[in-house]
């Protein structure tokens, strides 16, 4: 009791300094361990994560150039022709509903870019599930291999899309369906010539006036 | 009449004439696709676009046969849509014909078109189409040929159509001649306005034309009519001013340089080009410059201690036996036989010839030294 604080305070410097003289420091290791391993740790985490980056994907560089869809304009035209020469093993089960590929420029420059947009993806969805089903009932292998290829290209032209910024509309509950937007086909020769028609018409002109390649 | 009354007359004057140009034009132009259609579409009615929302078709009939244009109809359908007419107009054409022409100012692309022709409720002609791939444009304008910096070269630039949505599917036939010939070369290019042409002749006038179609991808047509040919003369063979001089002074240079090191070096070059043959002029002094070769007069009259007399060359004894077998040698005298007191007289003589000789033929044995190995020897003058 007679110590006085300044006293203690000193008693314990000596000792500390006695510990380090010993090869030890107690209060020191126990609060660096404390204070080292946490940060450490920390960092590493930081590095793990960086390296395997989950969560949002990196944005892809738009795709501008147009020889990408001359590409899928031929292979559609590819699968055209060769629905023309199927004759058994090539036909549609039941009608499906495909979009209309007619274009008035003086309609179509009256719409917006969201709206031209949403015109394009909805036919692309209308497409995939028209030529999916076409797949489906398809048993001459030539021309199924056609037929994969079309639906791959509706996936790659999705990605195209993306590119550009141009986001995928999500199709009502109960899917895209009549409208004047839309009609019924019935062969699988119509399906593919709707096809064919619709890359080369609506898609082209929502491609080649996309604003991010101007 | 008023300042300004005349104004408005003037001015009306002005835009008739130029709407009648137009017309004119217009009307040339319809033409010329008219007579080309003819020539490269098989079927019936020929159709072709010339923007994004007019279709034109027309047929060709016999004057003979033809009749009025109302007792055609044109009707049309789209697909999924009712049908459509189109009114008819005739106009004549070349040869003894009738046009009737039908044209649509809007239209719907991507999608197919049924067209029927009747005459008098029967048909005579039907056809399905797409209309964006019966273009038939205009020929591009202002075809302008420009030298590059490079010889042997044109740079042809011409204005595209002026066509919404269509600029990327341009494609472009670039036709160049010789001037007066008949054979020329063929170049595409693909969504460009302007082509270098490569490979020219040089001072050579060329002509150039040009042609345009849609590159069939999402449209496609038919080739226009070809441009009004542009003429252009090539850059001549002469050597650019800039190259001569450039060339001039780094060949002086290049000149000066080699002179230089030539001079620094010249002792040694002219010693190996040009090597001095050595003569015995100058152990002659006299013998080629004053008296011309001619050696007997020079030792006439040559003088001075050095040299020899030329007694001791020329003797008017003739030579004797006892000379001829008497020979220097080198080593130590051979013992003699007797020899006839002549000789014996001349042996004496010789050895003081001889040592007058050792004495006085410095020079010559010093000559003698110099090319003793060219000559042989011959004492026997001695």
């Amino acid at each position: 009791m007679g110590q006085s604080i300044k006293e203690l305070r000193l008693q314990l410097v000596g000792n500390r300094r006695a510990n380090v003289r010993n090869g030890e420091d107690p209060v020191r290791d126990y609060a660096d361990s404390d204070m080292e391993l946490p940060p450490r740790l920390f960092t590493l985490l930081l590095m793990l994560l960086e390296w395997t980056r989950p969560g949002l994907p990196s944005p892809l560089r738009p795709i501008c150039d147009l020889r990408v869809l001359k590409h899928f304009i031929e292979e559609a035209r590819d699968a055209q022709a060769a629905m023309l020469t199927c004759k058994e093993g090539c036909g549609l089960p039941e009608p499906v509903t495909v979009p209309q590929t007619k274009v008035d420029f003086s309609v179509w420059e009256r719409k917006n870019a969201l709206e031209q947009a949403q015109e394009v993806q909805s036919g692309l969805w209308l497409l995939n599930k028209a030529i999916g089903s076409l797949r489906a009932s398809v048993t001459n292998t030539a021309l199924q291999s056609h037929i994969d290829n079309s639906l791959i290209n509706i996936f790659r032209i999705g990605k195209v899309l993306r590119s550009l910024n141009i986001q995928e509309c999500t199709p009502p509950a109960g899917g895209v369906s009549g409208g004047e937007e839309t009609w019924r086909v019935s062969s699988a020769s119509e399906l593919l010539q709707v096809h064919v028609n619709f890359l080369r018409g609506k898609l082209q002109l929502l491609l080649s006036n996309a604003p991010v390649c101007h | 009449m008023t300042n300004d009354n005349l104004n408005k007359l003037l001015v009306f004057c002005v835009l008739f004439c130029a709407q009648k140009t137009s017309i004119v034009h217009g009307v040339q132009a319809l033409e010329t696709k008219v007579a080309l259609l003819l020539h490269v579409e098989p079927e019936n009615p020929k159709c072709f676009a010339e923007g994004t929302s007019d279709l034109t078709c027309f047929w060709e009939e016999d004057e003979e046969r033809a009749g009025s244009a109302d007792q055609y109809s044109f009707i049309y359908t789209y697909q999924n849509e009712n049908s459509s007419k189109c009114a008819v107009t005739a106009l004549p054409a070349a040869g003894g014909k009738r046009l009737y022409f039908c044209r649509l100012s809007q239209t719907q692309l991507f999608v197919p078109l049924d067209i029927r022709v009747f005459r008098d409720n029967l048909l005579i002609h039907n056809r399905s189409l797409f209309i964006e791939v019966v273009f038939l444009l205009d020929p591009p304008a202002n075809l302008t040929l420009t030298s590059t910096e490079t010889q042997g070269q044109l740079k042809a630039s011409w204005l595209p159509p002026s066509l919404k949505y269509m600029g990327d599917s341009m494609m472009y036939e670039v036709s160049y001649t010789m001037a007066g010939s008949h054979i020329g070369k063929v170049e595409e290019v693909q969504a460009s306005s302007e082509l270098i042409l490569r490979g020219l002749q040089l001072g050579t006038k060329y002509k150039v034309r040009i042609r345009v179609k849609l590159d069939g991808i999402s449209y496609s047509g038919y080739w226009s009519a070809w441009t009004d040919p542009v003429l252009m003369e090539t850059m001549s063979g002469d050597l650019d001013p800039l190259i001569v001089s450039l060339s001039l002074v780094i060949s002086l240079v290049l000149t000066l340089l080699s002179l230089i090191v030539l001079m620094s070096h010249r002792r040694f070059l002219l010693k190996k080009i040009w090597p001095i043959i050595p003569t015995p002029e100058s152990k002659f002094q006299g013998l080629f410059k004053v008296y011309g070769g001619d050696f007997q007069v020079w030792l006439g009259h040559s003088t001075g201690g050095l040299w020899l007399r030329p007694a001791y060359f020329y003797s008017k004894e003739f030579p004797a036996p006892l000379e001829v077998l008497s020979e220097v040698s080198l080593g130590p005298a051979l013992p003699s036989s007797a020899l006839p007191p002549k000789a014996s007289e001349a042996l004496g003589e010789e050895e003081d010839e001889d040592k007058k000789l050792k004495r006085v033929e410095t020079p010559q044995e010093h000559w003698l030294m110099d090319h003793g190995e060219d000559c042989e020897f011959d004492n026997s003058m001695w």
